[in-house]
């Protein structure tokens, strides 16, 4: 049945997406193949947190982190489950609640400090706009703890350079995918850098997260 | 993908004889989509029930334009509220149904620029028209495509992009970005960008300020950009081309897709192998003729997900179904403004696009950051909220008394005017537009 009109996509370079560590800004170029293993690692990452045959996962994020996100969006396809989309900034911050009261999201991911503050300045209670989703992922330490404050039950989804982390509903470690990835502490500095174990568009070799933490094993991480 | 130098992306659609472009509607239509959605669609049945009519009664356009009952925003939200369902009757598969996993893959939803943001289910297939449109920017396989919006609209736009052979860039419409968007334009070289918006254009002008950037010399790579969101005034116009942009103005088509400019820049495009496209009477249901000032009504061609038929969208357009100059056959459209935004002061008709250039021409206020306070379609006095940069040498007093004399000039009577920071005003967006009519 075709629904929609479509013309054939090419293959190819996929888009130049970006990685953020301490404001400085790098372009990350990625490729179609880095992005279906991307999708593949994302499946068992959004299994953890909840999500399942006809589920729903909103996830507040921004166009600048499409390459990191665009894998959640189609892990959530091969679950069975369906995704919804709303910007991380104060100023979208009432679209986010819209969609929460108006699809019953099973999962929340991508909350950040800008989004409380939006909520927030619109008067309305986070306990009230987030306690009917049954998991609520932050990205930083401020909307982590505001949310716990709240009587939110926050789980993680941190950014790992061209990768992300997420915490299951039952860990209190974070998962990433030891698949694709070598995460390891830097010595000197105590933080957490990534190298990728297959061949990508750009190479990433012992790249500094800006995250601090410790691997108990591959594929758990611990936030110091 | 075809001769990289040919003109147009699709030319055996885009300029196909208008003969062929009113069978292929007649057949997506009358044979395909209304049978479809009165079938699956609570909201059409319903509405159509009331009128009395089933697909059966219309077998010809005539039959349609006499027969087919409206729908439009106000009836969406309430069968939403009345069903409990957020599609609000739109939807036309069963998201359970296994056999629609791949289809029907994610939900965004409109600006919600007038209301709570409507969900809008998502076919999730690859790219969109926009291809036409990205190549009649000059973009060509190889070439970086500055993609530049929000996250609600979905993966469309990039999927477009890839498209027509270019590679997407991302960069957020969102002031924090607008330094990474200048860096990346100077060290990726785009050839294209979706989009640019009137609050676009003041960032870009404050970050140069205040950064020293030359947005010329940033920006030069482009070969279209297209402005969406609003309309643009022409301060923001000789602003963005003194930059060394070609501007490409696109507008909405009703929910059901988009219109934009070729490089004749002559009307906006709308595709009617896409949707059909009636322009009517803002106050009745007669059909106005080419040329004329009326009220655009949409319905869908392809949309089977959660089609809307005979929508009207409360936007004011000029029509017309002749060639361009650019040798495309389908209908332009010129957009004149919003009919919900009309109000009547003393016997004077007010749209936005009557003030905008002249508090455009105020420096403080040049970002044209304004609404109209309406307590109802006629009023004793016009009044304005407008948004200001800085209170400009002399004090808001003065800068209150400035813009009221530009707009006086402009209309022919002083406005009240309420001066707020621009802030106060872009925090209503989205991103690339702001509520333009807002409730006294």
């Amino acid at each position: 049945m075709a629904v929609t009109e479509e013309y054939e996509a090419v293959t190819g370079a996929w888009g130049v997406g970006r990685v953020v560590v301490d404001g400085v800004i790098t372009p990350w170029p990625v490729s179609e193949a880095d992005i279906e293993g991307d999708i593949e690692g994302a499946v068992p990452q959004l299994a953890s947190l909840g999500i399942a045959e006809g589920g729903l996962v909103l996830i507040v994020s921004l166009l600048s982190h499409a390459a990191q996100v665009f894998p959640f969006e189609q892990a959530a396809g091969r679950l069975g489950a369906l995704y919804s989309s709303s910007d991380r900034s104060p100023f979208d911050a009432y679209r986010c609640a819209s969609l929460i009261r108006q699809l019953r999201p099973t999962v929340v991911m991508g909350i950040d400090h800008r989004v409380l503050d939006g909520l927030e300045e619109a008067g309305r209670d986070l306990a009230e706009v987030f306690g009917p989703v049954p998991a609520v992922a932050a990205v930083d330490h401020d909307a982590h703890a505001r949310l716990q404050a709240a009587g939110i039950p926050a789980r993680w989804w941190l950014a790992l350079g061209p990768t992300s982390a997420v915490q299951p509903l039952d860990d209190d470690a974070l998962r990433y995918d030891a698949a694709r990835w070598w995460v390891e502490v830097d010595d000197a500095e105590g933080d957490l850098v990534i190298t990728d174990l297959t061949a990508r568009l750009t190479p990433c070799a012992r790249f500094r997260t800006g995250v601090r933490g410790t691997v108990p094993e591959p594929g758990r991480l611990i936030l110091a | 993908m075809g001769d990289p130098t040919r003109r147009m992306f699709a030319p055996e659609i885009e300029a196909m004889p208008r003969s062929a472009i009113e069978q292929l509607r007649d057949e997506k239509l009358l044979g395909d989509i209304i049978p479809w959605a009165y079938e699956r669609s609570g909201l059409i049945r319903e509405t159509w029930d009331a009128a009395g009519i089933t697909p059966k009664d219309v077998q010809s356009m005539d039959d349609f334009a006499e027969k087919v009952p409206f729908i439009d925003k106000d009836a969406i939200r309430s069968y939403r509220d009345r069903h409990n369902d957020p599609y609000g009757g739109l939807l036309c598969i069963d998201p359970a149904d296994p056999a629609t996993r791949g289809v029907f893959s994610a939900i965004f939803s409109t600006s919600g620029t007038t209301g709570d943001p409507t969900p809008v289910p998502y076919a999730g297939r690859g790219p969109s028209m926009l291809v036409r449109e990205f190549w009649e920017l000059g973009t060509r396989p190889g070439d970086h495509f500055m993609h530049c919006l929000f996250t609600f609209r979905g993966p469309g736009v990039h999927e477009t992009i890839r498209g027509i052979g270019a590679t997407p860039v991302f960069v957020d419409h969102q002031p924090e970005d607008i330094a990474t968007l200048l860096r990346f334009s100077r060290e990726l070289r785009p050839t294209g960008w979706y989009t640019l918006s009137g609050p676009l254009v003041m960032m870009i002008e404050h970050t140069a300020a205040a950064t020293g950037a030359d947005p010329a010399e940033d920006l030069a790579s482009y070969k279209g950009v297209i402005f969406a969101g609003e309309p643009i005034g022409p301060r923001a116009r000789a602003k963005v081309e003194g930059w060394g942009l070609e501007l490409f103005i696109q507008t909405s088509l009703g929910d059901v897709g988009a219109a934009t400019e070729c490089a004749e820049h002559d009307g906006c495009h709308f595709w009617e192998d896409c949707a059909y496209v009636e322009s009517l009477d803002p106050l009745g249901t007669d059909a106005v003729g080419d040329g004329e000032r009326g009220e655009l009504v949409s319905t869908t061609l392809i949309d089977k997900i959660a089609p809307l038929i005979r929508y009207r969208s409360d936007d004011l357009v000029r029509v017309t179904h002749e060639p361009c100059a650019c040798g495309r056959t389908h209908g332009r459209s010129w957009p004149l403004g919003r009919k919900g935004d009309e109000i009547v002061v003393n016997g004077v008709s007010v749209l936005p696009g009557d003030v905008w250039p002249a508090i455009e021409n105020v420096d403080e206020t040049s970002a044209a950051l304004f609404q109209i306070v309406r307590t109802g379609r006629e009023m004793d006095a016009l009044q304005l909220r407008v948004g200001y940069a800085s209170e400009g040498p002399k004090g808001l007093a003065d800068l209150r008394t400035r813009v009221a004399d530009s707009v006086a000039a402009a209309i022919g009577f002083a406005p009240d005017i309420e001066l707020v920071e621009n802030d106060v005003l872009l925090r209503q967006g989205p991103p690339h537009k702001i509520p333009r009519v807002t409730k006294g």
